[in-house]
């Protein structure tokens, strides 16, 4: 579905990402995992178009993008559920929906009613949906946020660390949320720190570090790698 | 060889320098005063009024208008602590409006050797005579005025290298973060308001001198924002920025004269040009600190 | 008595529906920016210079001078918007306001080379009408300008709150780098909103120099300023804002002016301005003062 091959981004003279090489397959959740600055909100960048890699090629189903401005790949099918949300604080939560709907073409009659489609999925929204968006809490607005993303109908849904400072609670609510897309047929490219619930729904887990790729394989994998497990799942046996 | 045209310019440029550093000061804390003309024309007017109307020495003059504009600044900031950005900036806009044209209003004459004397509203402030009566040439005038220049920048200088020029960049940065770390915001930018009401008084003041006349018109919004520019032309890393930013327009305006007519638009079209690639100015924070470091390596070596 | 208050506020009303105009573009700009356009009132006043330019150059029409003025504006707007906004980096803020207001200076010099005079006649839109309902009186031109005003709110609050452009807009404006993940194209929207602005500018010009018979190098720093004061006074952000902001300035203006005179006319309309920014700073009508206090405050 989506292909990065060899993808090295740049933030000035800094090598954020050295030669990355990554591949999400159609329906299935692929997780990536790393520390603080390891470069997954840069990967998530390059492939939405927002930062352009100096080498490397990116393909979504045999389509090359990797010339593509990042409005166009938002109509090709790449949506992103940022990191820390960026939700559009002094809209009202229908107008925010709205937004995610942009990239449409203005004749898609289905917008109405996905929108009517994401208020069934997230209730909270539906109750309050003329309010600001910028008055929800954290765990209301990344549901928006993931709407939002979802309102484009993306081929593959981006999301930055959607479990970022929320309490443990909302957490498996969105990780519900997240299993639920992916047994409806959404294709997921997911970034977490929060790596034992990540390992609950990911299909294939890329583990990078400092710009590299350093492990990649199915979860399984991961539980029997002591070393990885320790660093990423903490010491304690499961 | 130095002649009276140049003597002028040169001094021109030290006096307007001061109200660039006034406006200078204020930037450095984070906000953009539309308003340093009002602390310029105050003090021109008390310390002219100090001088004609009731015979005080110069230096207790210059210092009371000065002080006078320092107290106003710092009293329009304790009103407007709560507001920034563009309410802070539009809000210095409306006090400098409301002096200009209050002066408009103002007269307060006495008579002189049977000559009225003391500003009056739009006819503006004649007469104003202290040079003349002291026989002091345009050359000591200039030198008078770089001197005290001088020490204001002397004193700016150990300000900016003290902890409570590091405090007045933090509010600048990050006043957030400033609070949390325990800096009353408020006393601080009351504090640098009146230190830059104080200096643009000092200008303020020698430029009522220096020309023995003055009109609110003088004091327009024109003059504040020229000041505000000269230090972003110059640079905000440091005071000698602003005085840059002065050389340059007056300098360059006067070295231009050829061009009559199309100084301004070759003028602007330059300083618009410049700051797309500089725009916090020639000296800013960044080119400031190499050039510290490169001058501290070779002096340690 | 009574009368002349009323009267006073109907002149108010008038002339301030100027100033709305004016503070329909700077709110507009300012809402995408964040960032001020000083040279706004400087490039209206040399898109009326073309204009009369036009006038006294090509033929006396008056199709012919709201078109060049408005099209001047837009050329002009275009121009301030590449060199001082596309070019100047977004992070200093400050850079950018004195960017335009060096553009000002130009703007000034070159309309003074185009018509080196100090004032020129603007032609009249209308032969100068006065309407009376009962005691009181209003002029045609400026009951023209008023109605022009009202539909220009009314189709801009259209556009702004009705289309996916206008939604787009407002999401850039809202949250630039959210936008560019929606895929909002952040440098189309900011030209676009430059040639609506400019639009609304060239109009604005238009209507208040044919109404006034006269242009003189002064409109640009006269039209920033009444702009910018009407703005602040609606509160930032709002259209509906803006207009009120400058019937409001309008009427304390005219009131000041017949009690007083036009030192105490202005005067009180900075007096109004600075108090309100001081207990009120999101405007007279300050609703979520709070976020606009939030969008307008961002750092030098
Ligand atoms: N705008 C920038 N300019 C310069 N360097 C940057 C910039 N953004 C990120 N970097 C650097 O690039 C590297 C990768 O950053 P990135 O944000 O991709 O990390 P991350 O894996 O998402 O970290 P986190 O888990 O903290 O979100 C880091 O070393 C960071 O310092
Ligand atoms: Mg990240």
């Amino acid at each position: 579905m989506l292909y990065l091959e060899d993808i090295r981004t740049f933030y000035g003279e800094i090598e954020a990402l050295k030669g990355l090489t990554l591949e999400a397959r159609k329906g299935e959740v692929t997780c990536v995992l790393g520390p603080n600055g390891a470069g997954k909100t840069t990967t998530m960048f390059t492939i939405a178009g927002i930062l352009k890699p100096r080498t490397g090629t990116l393909f979504l189903e045999d389509e090359n993008l990797t010339h593509v401005s990042a409005q166009s790949r938002v109509r090709k099918g790449i949506a992103l559920v940022p990191e820390n949300r960026l939700i559009f604080p002094q809209m009202t939560i229908a107008e925010n929906l709205d937004t995610g709907a942009l990239s449409r073409p203005l004749k898609d009659a289905g917008i109405q009613e996905d929108i009517l489609k994401m208020y069934e999925r997230f209730p909270r929204l539906h109750e309050r949906k003329e309010q600001m968006a910028g008055t929800l809490s954290g765990g209301e607005q990344q549901m928006l946020a993931i709407a939002r993303a979802l309102m484009a109908k993306p081929k593959i849904l981006l999301m930055d660390e959607p479990s970022l400072g929320l309490a443990p609670l909302i957490v498996k609510e969105i990780f519900n949320i997240i299993r639920q897309l992916n047994e409806e047929g959404v294709t997921i490219l997911l970034v977490e720190q929060n790596a034992k619930m990540a390992l609950t729904v990911a299909d294939h887990v890329y583990l990078i570090e400092q710009g590299k790729v350093t492990f990649n394989g199915n979860p399984s994998e991961i539980h029997q790698d002591e070393v990885i497990r320790r660093a990423y799942l903490g010491s304690e046996v499961s | 060889m130095l002649n009276d045209y140049l003597l002028t310019v040169i001094s021109n440029i030290g006096m307007i320098s001061m109200i660039a550093i006034s406006a200078y000061l204020i930037l450095i804390t984070g906000e953009i005063s539309f308003g340093q003309q009002a602390y310029f024309g105050i003090s021109a007017y008390a310390g002219s009024i100090a001088t004609t109307l009731w015979g005080w020495p110069f230096w207790m003059a210059l210092i009371f208008g000065s002080f006078l504009a320092g107290v106003a600044g710092g009293l329009i900031s304790a009103l407007t602590v709560r507001i920034n950005g563009i309410y802070y900036s539009i809000a210095t806009l409306a006090f400098a409006e409301m002096v200009r044209l209050s002066l408009l209003k103002f007269s307060y004459q006495f008579e002189i050797d049977g000559e009225w004397i003391g500003p009056n509203g739009s006819e503006g402030f004649g007469e104003i005579r202290w040079i003349f009566e002291n026989d002091i040439s345009i050359l000591e005038y200039t030198l008078l005025i770089y001197l005290v220049l001088f020490l204001l920048i002397a004193f700016i200088y150990l300000i900016e290298h003290s902890k409570l020029g590091m405090i007045f960049r933090m509010l600048g940065q990050d006043p957030l973060l400033a609070s949390v770390q325990g800096v009353k915001i408020i006393r601080y930018k009351v504090l640098a308001a009146s230190l830059a009401g104080f200096a643009a008084g000092l200008g303020g003041m020698l430029y009522a001198h220096s020309f023995t006349y003055i009109e609110p018109q003088i004091f327009n919004v024109m003059l504040g924002v020229h000041s505000l520019a000269y230090g972003l032309i110059g640079g905000l890393g440091t005071v000698l920025g602003p005085i840059i930013g002065v050389v340059l327009d007056i300098g360059f305006l006067e070295s231009i004269r050829g061009i009559q007519g199309y100084r301004m638009i070759v003028f602007g079209g330059l300083m618009a040009v410049m700051l797309i690639f500089m725009p916090r100015g020639i000296l800013d924070e960044k080119r400031v600190h190499r050039f510290k470091k490169f001058w501290e390596g070779k002096t340690h070596v | 008595m009574i009368t002349d208050f009323v009267q006073n506020c109907i002149d108010g009303i008038m002339v301030g529906s100027g100033y709305s105009l004016l503070a329909l573009g700077f709110t507009l700009v300012f809402g995408v920016l964040k960032r001020l356009n000083l040279s706004y009132g400087p490039s209206i006043m040399l898109g009326a210079y073309v204009g009369t330019w036009s006038f006294l150059n090509i033929a006396d029409n008056i199709w012919l001078v709201l078109l060049t003025t408005i099209c001047a504006t837009v050329v002009i707007g275009i121009y301030v918007e590449q060199l001082c906004f596309r070019a100047v980096s977004k992070e200093t803020t400050i850079a950018s306001m004195v960017s335009s207001f060096a553009i000002w200076m130009q703007l000034e010099e070159i309309a003074l080379h185009l018509l080196p005079e100090r004032t020129y006649p603007f032609p009249a839109f209308f032969d100068s009408g006065l309407l009376e309902f009962g005691p009181f009186t209003a002029r045609s031109e400026y009951l023209f300008m008023f109605v022009v005003m009202l539909l220009l709110l009314l189709i801009l609050h259209a556009f702004i709150y009705r289309t996916r452009i206008g939604l787009a807009i407002r999401a850039y404006s809202d949250h630039p780098s959210a936008s560019a993940y929606m895929g909002i194209d952040g440098s189309s929207v900011l030209f676009l909103a430059f040639i609506i602005v400019s639009i609304i500018g060239g109009i604005a010009g238009f209507l208040i120099l044919s109404a006034d018979s006269q242009i003189t190098p002064f409109f640009g720093l006269w039209a920033t300023f009444k702009g910018l004061i009407a703005m602040m006074l609606g509160g930032i952000g709002s259209l509906s804002g803006a207009v009120l902001g400058g019937l409001i300035l309008g009427v304390i203006e005219a009131n000041a002016f017949w009690y007083g005179d036009p030192v105490i006319r202005d005067i009180s309309s900075f007096m109004l301005l600075f108090t309100m920014l001081i207990i009120r700073p999101g405007g007279i009508f300050g609703h979520k003062i709070e976020i606009h206090q939030k969008i307008a405050s961002e750092r030098v």
